[in-house]
């Protein structure tokens, strides 16, 4: 077979163990700037050696009859994501900045600019303070864009879980970014 | 702007060395041939003849605490074990079916050609282990010349065990 699937591919590492690299060769890369835009260069490095090696030893675990592991990954990553909490607010506020400084040169209003300098904190802010699995699901779904179906099985979880996880998210986002409480009236 | 709309606004790619990658499959590839190599076996291995090979493997896991090499494994047609193997500490003994390589029971031969020293950390609880387990102790267990702490006892089959804890450190050279 010139191209095994994901799911031949780790069957095969059960005896071959050295056949699992060819799950690194494929998804490191997608895997790495995951954890990337989360925790930064740095933790991103370490988290991808750990979260391979945990891979590995849990491939027996891996439901066969899935296409791709990428969403497997991504939820290995979600977990061990949640012991770099202070990295991720940090990454976050620092995003945050970048943000406000982009959308000041964009429109070169210093209306606009002052806006943008409370408003993105706030939305930083307001992911942070998301409980763990709705933030985990919100960002597999806006920054790594993946279909509901994915992050459901990344996160282990029936689809309909996702969309009430990922709808608390918007709703408590919206709630969060409107200090009055006017929020809670903006219709979905 | 939609929520989630913002929340993609603070999304940002962080800046890798080029060569993070590579060094990421070089240290995975070594972890994983280190997990799989197999443990370095002993370079004598005695094999122990007996009538019925799987009871006396799950005597030797009950009440001594022997732990099967599982791919050492060998099933006959009709299911039985034909031979296996089992470790403890870092030694390794050999269980197979009798008759085979000239070797018998000492249930079958009426008599035991040798018995086996092994070394434990808590004779004590080896012991209550043992006699729970239904093992026939011919040596009670006590103090030798106040140098280790000793029991013996016999398999289903009749091969002798002997148990052995040092009671003071020594090297391993003297030891016997």
């Amino acid at each position: 077979m010139d191209s095994p699937s994901d799911a031949e591919a780790i069957g095969r590492s059960l005896d071959e163990p050295e056949a699992f690299g060819l799950l690194y060769d494929r998804h490191a890369a997608t895997v790495l700037r995951f954890l990337g835009r989360r925790v930064g260069a740095d933790a991103a490095e370490a988290l991808l050696g750990e979260l391979f090696r945990i891979a590995f030893e849990r491939r027996k675990t891996f439901d066969a009859a899935r296409e791709t592991a990428l969403p497997w990954l991504y939820g290995i990553g979600s977990n061990l994501l949640l012991k770099h909490r202070r990295a991720e607010a940090r990454r976050l506020r620092a995003s945050a900045r970048m943000a406000a400084a982009d959308h000041a040169a964009d429109r070169r209003t210093s209306a606009a600019a002052s806006d943008a300098r409370v408003l993105f904190p706030r939305v930083a802010d307001a992911i942070d303070s998301l409980p763990d699995a709705e933030r985990a699901a919100l960002l597999l779904f806006a920054w790594e864009e993946l279909p509901y179906e994915s992050v459901a099985e990344a996160l282990e979880l029936p689809i309909g879980t996702v969309r009430s996880r990922l709808n608390r998210a918007r709703a408590r986002l919206r709630e969060l970014l409107e200090p009055n409480g006017k929020g809670r009236d903006i219709s979905r | 702007m939609k929520p989630v709309d913002l929340a993609k606004k603070l999304r940002r790619e962080a800046a890798f060395e080029p060569a993070v990658l590579d060094r990421g499959k070089a240290a995975l590839m070594a972890a994983i041939r280190q997990e799989v190599q197999p443990r370095r076996r002993p370079t004598i291995i005695p094999r122990l003849p007996y009538e019925n090979v799987g009871a006396a493997l799950s005597f030797l896991e009950r009440a001594f605490g022997f732990r099967e090499v599982a791919a050492a494994r060998g099933v006959r047609a009709d299911g039985a074990i034909d031979y296996t193997m089992v470790e403890f500490g870092d030694g390794m003994i050999g269980l197979g079916a009798q008759g085979a390589h000239g070797a018998f029971s000492p249930k079958r031969a009426g008599t035991a050609s040798q018995y086996i020293t092994v070394h434990v950390d808590d004779i004590d609880a080896h012991h209550q282990r043992a006699v729970a387990s239904g093992a026939e102790v011919v040596s009670r267990l006590h103090d030798h010349l106040r140098d280790y702490r000793v029991y013996e006892a016999l398999d289903p089959e009749g091969h002798r065990w002997r148990f052995l804890q040092w009671l003071r450190e020594v090297p391993q050279s003297e030891r016997r």
